[in-house]
């Protein structure tokens, strides 16, 4: 670690992986409501635990791609952070207002939580991902802010590179695509453009730009690789996901009421987005090749290689698998759909802000690599979590395929919940490995706290 | 050098004009199918060998350029072909 | 760029390719649609392209031999032919709009004015580049040993052509 200010990124990573932990129980409390249906009634009903699942998904990259800019964009300025202070202010701020919301879900009936957070002033609750009350949403803007003019001020007195333009060009996005978020029409066809604006334009658009100019960051530090190379790297793969990514919007427009000539435009355009995903995966391997040191952090090499894998794996090989119109039609809404869901938020964004945490915390906490056996732990707990989510994916989608053909391909088609009935061994196996998942991430929060014999100090 | 630039221009409007030429002489369908196709091939040639000059470039943007050429202009014939039978 | 410019021949291959396979399947109406079109518009368009694509060889062939001034008085006459494509596919589409015709008209005229206002912003961002090469070239920022960005400005240039020569062909003429 360079610059002192940097330590401001350890609170953000240690609440992310917190938040990450509740994320993955709640999904194993769903996934078991999936095939015991009363399973916690009437404590936590199916809808509110999957509102708590994904918004604290959410929420904890959010606090990981926070950490990961106030880590990355000091040293990439080589000045220290224009406000610690202010950015550490945020971080308490953003933590209470979360858990606040996450209460919120849990304790009130959400009909009374709207009508006590002002919803009737401004109606903006109600939709997936973007269920926090208004003050909820109000105060993630007020964050987002402060952060951008923090990361703003030190990037535009400091060195301006390549990769910390690209980040803050993304946490501009970031915020500026979830303004979309304030507006919620009564015009059904309208909303969903909306909606989509923020969550396709977010996972599929800026959010590739944070998460390659993280994955470009870790990986010069660790393969010792010219900076122009990367760079040149970085500026082809966001190119083309900004290309592909935006006109892609279409590929969720097939449906919705909107023009028909969508199924021509998203699908071609869709199509074209695991470019920029298969292009990180050659992109990690190429650097890691080509290598001029061997850094002692193993474990974050790992982690970096395995983002790139899963992230085409998740996005460019799932995502394009239902992409075209003419499969989408029969795909729409399905187990297949989830199935990507997972595979492509846990490839992405997920193991990328554990390559940013796995690189930086030694860093933080004053040794360049952790111990050999905390590095075994930690990469156990790499392939538990990966290994369990191709399983988890995997399961999703035989499930999807049968649902699709029982539900709506079958010559006699079969209700929602019959064919639901019939795939529940799929889902089983679902929560199998899903409780697998969970024993790799206690491993991974394990390996913060064994210690053993220190590698070398040196950065 | 130029000068075959120049000859290379007239060429392409020359076959522009043979192109918009045999789709006014009310020919059937069929007769103006490979003519027209068979000039936008050399068109595309022209502009890919000469103008963007990758004739002797480094081998593989060449190949895969002109590739994308015969393969698209191949199958659009494939497809109307198809369409008239 | 070379890595852009495959992307983008892509794009409009898997256009070129699905216009052509709709059209298996709904000759009569494309046929009919298409006899609506400007064909005269498109050929004056072509000539223009054509003509700009020769005029950027000569850019190049200028500033190698370090005519900086010739250089961006070609590029000039390249952009006047480009600004003219503009100004006649806008008469061109004006016109169409004119005679309530849009994107959900049908399948053809879906991709008529689809790929055609694909192509024309690729016109304009090709504008915008050699805009930026003419400025640079006429300031003297290009010299016989290093000038490529004028090579780079007109591959891309060549690239807005060279998918023109087909669209053109495979849109207003075959049928
Ligand atoms: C890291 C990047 C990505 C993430 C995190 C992601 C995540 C998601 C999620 C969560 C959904 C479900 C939204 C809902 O609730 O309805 C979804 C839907 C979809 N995604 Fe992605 N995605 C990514 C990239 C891609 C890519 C690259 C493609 C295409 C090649 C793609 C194609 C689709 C399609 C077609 C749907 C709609 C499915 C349906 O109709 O039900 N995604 N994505
Ligand atoms: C490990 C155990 C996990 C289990 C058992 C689980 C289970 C579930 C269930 C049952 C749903 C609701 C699906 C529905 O509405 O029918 C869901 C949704 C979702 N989960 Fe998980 N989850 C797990 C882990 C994760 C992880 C690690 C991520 C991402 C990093 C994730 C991201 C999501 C997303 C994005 C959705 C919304 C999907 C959509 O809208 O299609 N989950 N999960
Ligand atoms: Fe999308």
């Amino acid at each position: 670690m360079k610059y002192k200010s940097q330590a401001v990124a350890k609170p953000y990573f240690i609440a992310a992986i917190g938040l990450f932990l509740g994320q993955i129980v709640f999904g194993l409390i769903m996934g078991l409501q999936y095939v015991v249906g009363d399973f916690l009634f009437p404590a936590i009903p199916f809808n509110v635990a999957r509102m708590v699942h994904t918004n604290l998904l959410i929420v904890w990259l959010l606090f990981g791609f926070m950490g990961a800019a106030y880590y990355l964009i000091p040293e990439e300025s080589e000045r220290e952070l224009h406000s610690p202070k202010l950015a550490l202010a945020m971080f308490w701020i953003f933590l209470v207002a979360g858990a606040a919301t996450i209460l919120g879900y849990l304790l009130v009936p959400y009909a009374s939580l709207a009508k006590w957070t002002g919803n009737d002033l401004l109606a903006t609750m109600g939709r997936e991902f973007l269920e926090q009350p208004l003050p909820t949403k109000i105060g993630i803007v007020v964050v987002a802010l402060a952060m951008l003019y923090n990361l703003s001020m030190t990037v535009l007195r400091g060195r301006k590179t390549t990769i910390n333009l690209v980040m803050l060009i993304g946490l501009w996005g970031l915020a500026i695509f979830f303004l979309f978020s304030f507006y919620n029409p009564g015009n059904l066809v309208k909303d969903k453009y909306y909606w989509w604006w923020v969550v396709h334009l977010w996972v599929e658009g800026v959010w590739e730009l944070i998460m390659g100019a993280m994955l470009a960051f870790v990986l010069i530090k660790v393969t010792g690789v010219d900076r122009e190379v990367i760079e040149k790297w970085l500026y082809v793969i966001i190119a083309m996901a900004l290309i592909s990514g935006l006109i892609g919007t279409g590929h969720h427009y097939y449906w919705i009421g909107a023009p028909e000539y969508w199924q021509w435009w998203g699908s071609v355009f869709s199509a074209l987005e695991p470019i920029p995903f298969f292009m990180m995966t050659v992109f990690a391997f190429n650097m890691v090749n080509r290598r001029r040191r061997e850094h002692p952090n193993k474990a974050a090499v790992l982690w970096a290689l395995g983002t790139g894998v899963m992230a085409f794996l998740g996005a460019g090989v799932w995502g394009f698998l239902h992409t075209l119109a003419p499969v989408n039609f029969y795909t729409h809404g399905s187990q297949i759909t989830a199935a990507h869901g997972h595979m492509a938020f846990y490839g992405a964004y997920a193991m990328v802000v554990m390559t940013m945490i796995s690189y930086t915390m030694p860093l933080m906490r004053g040794r360049a690599a952790n111990s050999r056996i905390s590095q075994v732990v930690e990469m156990w707990s790499f392939w538990l979590m990966t290994v369990a989510m191709v399983f988890i994916t995997l399961f999703l989608t035989a499930a999807g395929i049968l649902q699709i053909w029982l539900q709506r391909i079958a010559a006699e088609p079969m209700s929602f919940m019959a064919a639901q009935e019939q795939v529940s061994l799929f889902y089983w196996m679902r929560e199998v490995s899903g409780l697998i998942f969970l024993v790799g991430l206690v491993l991974y929060i394990a390996s913060f706290f064994i210690k053993g014999k220190s590698e070398a100090a040196t950065a | 050098m130029m000068k075959a630039a120049t000859f290379q221009w007239l060429i392409l409007l020359a076959m522009t004009a043979v192109a918009v030429g045999l789709s006014q002489a009310s020919l059937s369908d069929n007769a103006i199918l490979a003519p027209v196709l068979l000039t936008t091939l050399v068109k595309g040639r022209i502009v890919i060998d000469r103008f963007m000059a990758l004739q002797g470039a480094i081998a593989p943007w060449r190949w895969i350029v002109l590739g994308w050429l015969v393969v698209v202009v191949g199958l659009i014939g494939f497809a109307f072909h198809m369409a008239q039978t | 760029m070379w890595f852009f410019i495959l992307a983008e021949l892509l794009v409009f291959g898997v256009f070129f390719l699905a216009y052509a396979f709709a059209r298996t399947r709904n000759v009569e109406l494309f046929n009919a649609s298409q006899l609506e079109l400007d064909q005269l518009s498109g050929a004056i368009n072509t000539v223009l392209l054509i003509s700009s694509s020769y005029f950027v060889v000569r850019a190049v062939d200028q500033i190698r031999h370090d005519r900086s001034r010739s250089c961006a008085y070609w590029l000039i006459a390249a952009m006047t032919c480009g600004g003219t494509f503009l100004a006649l596919k806008l008469v061109e589409f004006g016109a169409k709009i004119e005679a309530g015709i849009s994107m959900s008209t049908n399948t053809f005229f879906m991709f008529y004015l689809g790929l055609g206002f694909f192509h024309f912003m690729h016109v304009v961002l090709g504008m915008v580049i050699l805009g930026a090469v003419t400025l640079k070239a006429w300031k003297g920022g290009y010299s016989a040993t290093s000038y490529g960005g004028v090579e780079t400005g007109a591959a891309y240039w060549h690239m807005v052509d060279l998918v023109w020569i087909i669209l053109f062909p495979l849109i207003y003429v075959l049928h």
